[in-house]
């Protein structure tokens, strides 16, 4: 008689301390997938520029006065392409141990794209022209808003990343108290053995979809600033 | 001794305190009034910069989105993120609760997940039906009786949007999230909190459609086509912040599918060993993934064009409504395989069990659930053949779009050369099966004359095309997902249903929906356009036979829901662990499934088809210890 697959007496603790490799390998698959979706999302954005340049509907695509000012836009795209190199020059750091320099180029890298936001944020209202004023317009700010969205979204990201190697910094058994994010202060075990060392998996996934994201600000930037 | 279950059992008073549904309501209140105040008292002195901003739209679609923070904050979505934010390390689970309570609150086991979708889309899907029966009583007389000509536009609008936006997740929204970690051998989903976010955030995206009756309604139909979109009442921003926050789930439920699948099989479990209705999944899971952003990018700039007055809609400010259309069938039309290919999963993974014969032609199977997959990409066009689209491109889409019928012809084939000369055993959720046959064979060919750009002329936008995608979404999908129920929900929950009351039901609803559907393709062909209140007087008796019908199948599905209510509340008949002698890994485990789903993760030696092929497979532990994967 085979042993059974499982039994109902069997609780909870089963399910404690799952090994980390199983998640890590999760998040980078999940974010190859979530890069996917950012693309086709930003493919919308795209279709739309050829498509309405190409129409050129009542000669409204891009009136007299409608110019996205180049020196905004350069400003802004170098920030964020700065902040992305800070985060993959961070995780080379983080592979090679360093673990003190990560957190510097972290905090730079975070500041930088905070610094991004801020620019573009300004930039917005420096403009000279509003999202009513044609197609390219719409175009314009419709993609700079959404990238915005992204790039906050990844600032969060990198934030916690952050946030977890400065909090643990001097722990060096990997053990934080069992629970403390889950929100279940009864909890005597992790669910992942060692959640600590999900901050690697964590920063090559965040690396890889920051610099994803930047390579699309540099094609906004293409599009709506130098054609 | 469990480290999570909880003894003691507070009062019920106090068990309402705390992160679960009714805080989340009082705050989805709570966030909407924020939403709406703070968007006239803040945001618009701030974006004054803007110029022609319409704030009452912009109040409106704040206090919505304000709202929908507000619920998931309620139900403790927040608690995480803000974890994580100071630092705290990741986690994979929720403090969890035992009993009801669980049903009602963020929950990160896959098996409550699943139970929640099954009530929440069943409930949106009930919703749904009750339009369908307005549609119908409006329709008795050929002139106007019931309802103005705005409120019934805005009935088919709800109908066709509730059905078409929460059923994409009506069989990956309950089974799959509750069966793909069984059937490879995992003890979770890849991503638990985001598993547990796509069902609360339908939830809120189905509540929101239905205050558009507040707002004015919607004329466009579950389309939402510009130029009508931005001449629409307040109420179209419902529809708008519906489909876009379906968009938002769907796309989160996919990778967490694709996730789930590719990195979590267990021991083993090869690419040819996984169970059809995973493969089903997948296929589906990566449309969701790629195709359902689109579909939240449209309706963005949708919401922009009617809020802050950009113009990618407007020709006459050099935007077109055309890329409207483009974007929406974009996604729209890999929507529709979204919607029919878990049903030819559940098809082709049900037929070995009841014919006690392996799947025959399993490679060509999943070549034909991919192929569908693939293709679907390049078929969006056929939907604006008569729009004035360049005359040059339809050759090529109506070619795309016959090409596809060959990988949906794999699925037949598969199909039938399984059940040719088979021990066929004639249980309910095998009627649903065999019943999807015939459905899907009728929605597909009556499909061909839709892509066929001469025939297409005279029937696009008639009763012909709503008579053939109700044979494929509701013949394909519907009944394939009350099969699944009939399967796999003595699994989940423990009780056995009956197979009596299946019968009737099967019968039931298979000659109504028959009865209600193929006169629509006569009425189609005399001339009746869709979504017009009125038509001509010729047409009284098709129409009230189709009415008389349709009151007999939404009778057929109030009859399903009392009596598989009644089974689960006061009949309680225990399920036998494997009540269809299925070789499938999740009919060798208890009914209900334990928490865990495994003592010790699994390790496969083949794929579960091999019925008539010896003995069952079995598991062999893989002898490391509990908890390891």
């Amino acid at each position: 008689m085979a042993e059974p697959l499982a039994s109902p007496g069997t609780g909870y603790e089963v399910l404690e301390n799952e090994p980390p490799e199983l998640m890590g390998r999760g998040l980078r698959v999940g974010t190859y997938l979530f890069a996917g979706g950012t693309a086709f999302f930003f493919l919308c954005f795209l279709f739309a520029f050829f498509y309405l340049r190409s129409l050129d509907n009542a000669g409204m695509w891009k009136p007299k006065g409608v110019d996205a000012s180049i020196p905004w836009g350069t400003v802004i795209v170098a920030l964020y392409v700065a902040s992305a190199l800070f985060v993959r020059l961070g995780l080379a750091d983080h592979v090679a141990g360093r673990h003190r320099e990560w957190r510097q180029k972290g905090v730079v890298a975070l500041a930088l794209g905070l610094a991004g936001l801020v620019v573009q944020a300004i930039g917005w209202s420096h403009q000279g022209f509003g999202p009513a004023d044609g197609g390219f317009a719409s175009v314009y700010f419709g993609w700079t808003a959404f990238l915005f969205l992204f790039v906050f979204g990844t600032m969060y990201w990198l934030e916690t990343v952050f946030a977890t190697s400065l909090r643990y910094r001097n722990t060096l058994t990997g053990q934080p108290a069992p629970g403390e994010a889950s929100g279940d202060p009864d909890r005597t075990a992790h669910d992942i053995q060692d959640p600590l060392s999900l901050v690697r998996p964590g920063l090559e996934a965040l690396s890889f979809y920051w610099t994803f994201l930047a390579g699309i600000a540099v094609l906004a930037w293409v599009l709506l600033y130098l054609v | 001794m469990s480290t999570m279950a909880v003894d003691v059992h507070p009062p019920v008073w106090r068990r309402l305190i705390g992160f679960n549904l009714l805080t989340g309501v009082i705050l989805g209140v709570g966030g909407w009034y924020v939403g709406w105040f703070g968007a006239h008292a803040v945001v618009a002195p701030s974006l004054s910069f803007f110029g022609d901003i319409d704030f009452n739209e912009l109040s409106l679609v704040l206090a919505y989105l304000g709202g929908v923070v507000g619920f998931l904050t309620g139900l403790g979505f927040l608690n995480y993120p803000l974890a994580r934010l100071r630092g705290y390390p990741s986690s994979l689970r929720e403090k969890e609760t035992q009993g009801v309570g669980r049903y009602f609150t963020l929950c990160t086991d896959h098996k409550v997940v699943g139970i929640q979708y099954l009530w929440g889309i069943g409930l949106f899907f009930f919703i749904g039906g009750l339009n369908a029966m307005l549609i119908r009583t409006e329709l008795l007389r050929p002139a106007h009786q019931v309802f103005p000509a705005g409120t019934y536009l805005t009935i088919v609008g709800v109908h066709g949007s509730m059905m078409m936006g929460m059923m994409t997740s009506g069989i990956l929204g309950p089974f799959a999230n509750y069966l793909i970690p069984l059937m490879i051998g995992a003890r979770r989903m890849a991503f638990p909190r985001i598993e547990a976010l796509t069902f609360w955030i339908l939830m809120a995206a189905g509540v929101i459609l239905q205050t558009t009756i507040f707002w004015g309604g919607f004329p466009t139909g579950w389309t939402g086509y510009e130029p009508l979109n931005i001449e629409a009442y307040q109420g179209m921003d419902c529809y708008i912040l519906f489909f876009a926050l379906v968009g938002i789930s769907m796309t989160l439920l996919g990778i967490n599918m694709i996730v789930t699948i590719v990195t979590m099989r267990a021991p083993g479990l090869t690419w040819t060993r996984l169970p059809i209705f995973a493969w089903g999944v997948l296929s589906t899971a990566i449309l969701m993934a790629l195709a359902a952003p689109v579909l939240v990018c449209t309706l963005s700039l949708a919401l922009f064009d009617r809020v802050v007055q950009t113009n990618f809609f407007v020709a006459a400010q050099g935007g077109s409504s055309y890329l409207y259309e483009n974007l929406f069938w974009v996604f729209g039309h890999p929507e529709v395989y979204i919607l029919a290919l878990p049903g030819f999963a559940i098809v082709l993974e049900m037929l070995p069990v009841f014919a006690r014969k392996p799947l025959w032609g399993y490679r060509l199977a999943v070549a034909g659930l991919l192929g569908v997959s693939l293709l679907s990409w390049f078929v969006w066009q056929h939907h604006i053949f008569v729009s004035g689209i360049n005359g040059d491109l339809r050759p090529f889409y109506m070619l795309s779009t016959e090409l596809i019928s060959i990988p949906t012809g794999f699925t037949f084939i598969c199909g039938m050369m399984t059940l040719w000369r088979g021990n066929i055993r004639y249980t309910t959720p095998m009627l649903f099966c065999l019943a999807w046959f015939f459905n899907f064979l009728l929605g597909g060919l009556s499909g061909v004359f839709l892509s066929d750009v001469p025939s297409d002329v005279t029937t696009h936008g008639s009763f012909f095309s709503m008579a053939h995608f109700h044979y494929t979404i509701m013949g394909g999908l519907v009944f394939t997902f009350f099969a699944a129920i009939y399967y796999w929900v003595p699994k989940m929950t423990g009780i056995q249903l009956s197979e009596r009351l299946g019968k009737i039901h099967f019968w039931w609803m298979f000659l109504a929906f028959n009865s209600t559907f193929a006169p629509l393709f006569a009425i189609g062909f005399l001339g009746q356009p869709r979504r017009a209140v009125t038509y001509a007087k010729s047409l009284q008796f098709l129409n009230d036979w189709v009415s008389v019908s349709a009151f007999a199948l939404g009778l057929s599905l109030l009859f399903f829901l009392a009596t598989f209510v009644y089974q689960l509340a006061f009949v309680k008949k225990p399920a036998e662990a494997n009540p269809w002698a299925s070789r499938s890994i999740e009919f060798q485990l208890p009914s209900p499934v334990p928490v865990h789903n495994f003592d010790r993760i699994p390790v496969f030696s083949s794929d579960p088809y091999g019925y008539g092929e010896g003995p069952a497979p079995s598991w062999t532990p893989a002898g490391a210890p509990a908890g390891r994967d």
